[in-house]
């Protein structure tokens, strides 16, 4: 595996780390896996490229404004979709975010069309390390990556909503005994989960391209990672995107790079017959 | 004549259309131990859920030194100065010791510091365990966490169901010697116990259920001689 490769893999995780951690913790609060977020992310880069180049806003404040948007799509999306349905089943719920994956993908397409996009920013030259290619964006990415998972683990181990945030996902009904009102903490969920989403379209529209399908393309390898690291489990999602990161890479060595994208299928799928816990996790994805 | 600060009548709840208690009432003082027994499926855990707000009662009424609270969520309940320590599930398993006695002052941040010493103080054994996680502490261990986090706010009514569940017979009378402790403090104790005898002896006074309801009630020395009790326990009348 050459460095290029290594590189490659390090910006891929970085790339689907966060939203990984943001569907983990979603489905610590709700129960259950929430495949809007392919949505959600297109609506984070749309957003961002909205504010970036017909209304000429620099791309910091895009950024910011799409966080705020998307998070409130998500809190939106749950009070008006999932909030009613409470109760149903898991499998029932994830066939809903599925749909409302469609709804807004298509929302989307109805005004932007399925056009190509990109944002409005300086073409830069990639910096080569030791021979391998990285772009300024890419160390961009990867940084806020990092310092997401900083800001993360401080907001969860060190802060009071923090800890409502676990114990609700731990066991609601102490949390409820214990005074903790659950629907406000779900509520900061969406929310926070909301901006990673919408962050993680802006770095996919910095990395990829901003189209249509950019969220549904990385639900997948978002959806591997997480349960890989046990679902759940914020911190093993960031060691599961690293896996997902690397196979990917790894695949390239083997088979044409179309095929990169079944790699994470192939992860789910050896995953829930050997492993349903995933690595770290206690909770299982049940049918 | 103590004053009574808590008080159920004609309690009624269950699971949706499946009635569990029915009618109960029950009246307990100040600085009183009430030990709830009764054969399983008697509806003694129900009974408890009812009165913290977990099982949403049918009808009936449940009063805190003498404010209604029937109906109420749990979360507002929990301000009441009711603490409810559940049989199972009564710890959170992924914080550690200390964020669990911690989530114990969640309705009053501001006392929490002075309450974890107080408790630590109340059982030190938890005090070198405050950075393990709940989940890898023995059963008696966490069912000390589940107490010392119930006693963080200084409740003046505590809700026990099955304190002695699961533990060796050496933590069972160290949990009841808890129990004395806590109540020689001024804390009002509803508790159920499947060990009817050991919980009748730390009680003052005692209810005994049958099919959801109070077959008989009365003061823990006269259950504890009674015959009936035992016939009850036998399950011949249940």
């Amino acid at each position: 595996m050459s460095l290029q490769m290594i590189v490659n893999a390090l910006v891929n995780a970085a790339l689907i780390a966060p939203p990984a951690m943001a569907f983990s913790l979603l489905f610590g609060i709700l129960r259950f896996p929430n495949f809007a977020i392919g949505g959600y992310i297109t609506v984070g880069a749309f957003a961002a490229f909205t504010l970036n180049v017909p209304l000429g806003l620099p791309l910091p404040l895009a950024a910011a404004g799409a966080m705020a948007v998307t998070a409130l799509v998500v809190w939106g999306a749950h009070v008006l979709v999932f909030r009613p349905m409470e109760g149903q089943s898991a499998i029932t719920l994830l066939v809903v975010s599925i749909a409302v994956t469609l709804i807004l993908e298509n929302v989307i397409r109805l005004f932007y069309s399925a056009d190509v996009r990109g944002f409005d920013i300086p073409l830069q030259r990639p910096w080569k390390v030791f021979g391998a290619h990285i772009t300024p964006e890419q160390v961009e990415i990867i940084g806020w990556s990092l310092a997401i998972g900083v800001m993360l683990h401080l907001l969860l181990a060190h802060t009071r909503i923090g800890r409502a945030m676990r114990a609700v996902a731990d066991n609601p009904m102490l949390a409820a005994i214990r005074g903790v009102n659950a629907g406000r903490v779900t509520a900061f969920t969406t929310a926070i989960c909301g901006a990673l989403f919408g962050l993680t379209g802006v770095f996919a529209g910095l990395d990829l391209v901003i189209e249509p399908l950019v969220g549904w393309n990385l639900t997948i390898p978002i959806f591997a990672a997480a349960i890989l690291g046990g679902i759940g489990s914020p911190y093993g999602a960031i060691l599961g995107a690293l896996l997902v990161g690397l196979a990917e890479e790894a695949t390239i060595l083997v088979l044409p790079s179309t095929y990169k994208i079944a790699v994470g299928f192939v992860i789910i799928a050896v995953l829930l017959l050997v492993r349903p816990q995933g690595l770290f996790g206690t909770a299982e994805i049940k049918k | 004549m103590p004053e009574t600060v808590l008080a159920a009548e004609s309690l009624t709840s269950g699971y949706g259309k499946a009635v569990i208690c029915q009618d109960v009432s029950l009246a307990l003082a100040e600085g009183e131990i009430t030990c709830v027994i009764g054969p399983n499926g008697a509806g003694k855990s129900t009974l408890l859920k009812t009165i913290a707000g977990v099982v949403r009662p049918m009808s009936g009424s449940v009063r805190i030194a003498g404010r209604e609270i029937a109906g109420l969520p749990a979360p507002r309940i929990a301000r009441s100065g009711m603490a409810y320590v559940p049989q199972e599930a009564n710890v959170f398993r992924q914080l550690t010791t200390h964020e669990n006695l911690t989530m114990g002052a969640w309705t009053d941040p501001g006392r929490a510091e002075a309450a974890c010493a107080r408790v630590y103080g109340m059982f030190p054994d938890l005090k070198p365990l405050r950075r393990v996680r709940a989940g890898n502490l023995s059963g008696g261990q966490r069912q000390m966490v589940a107490f010392g986090m119930a006693m963080m706010l200084e409740p003046r009514v505590l809700l026990l169901d099955e304190p002695s569940a699961g533990l060796s017979p050496l933590m069972v009378r160290h949990m009841f010697d808890i129990v004395r402790r806590v109540n020689a403090d001024g804390v009002a104790i509803l508790m159920v116990e499947q060990n009817a005898i050991e919980g009748l002896r730390v009680a003052h006074r005692g209810i005994v259920m049958a099919a959801g309801r109070v077959a008989l009630e009365g003061t823990a020395g006269a259950l504890l001689d009674s015959s009936e009790v035992s016939e009850l326990y036998l399950g011949t009348r249940a």
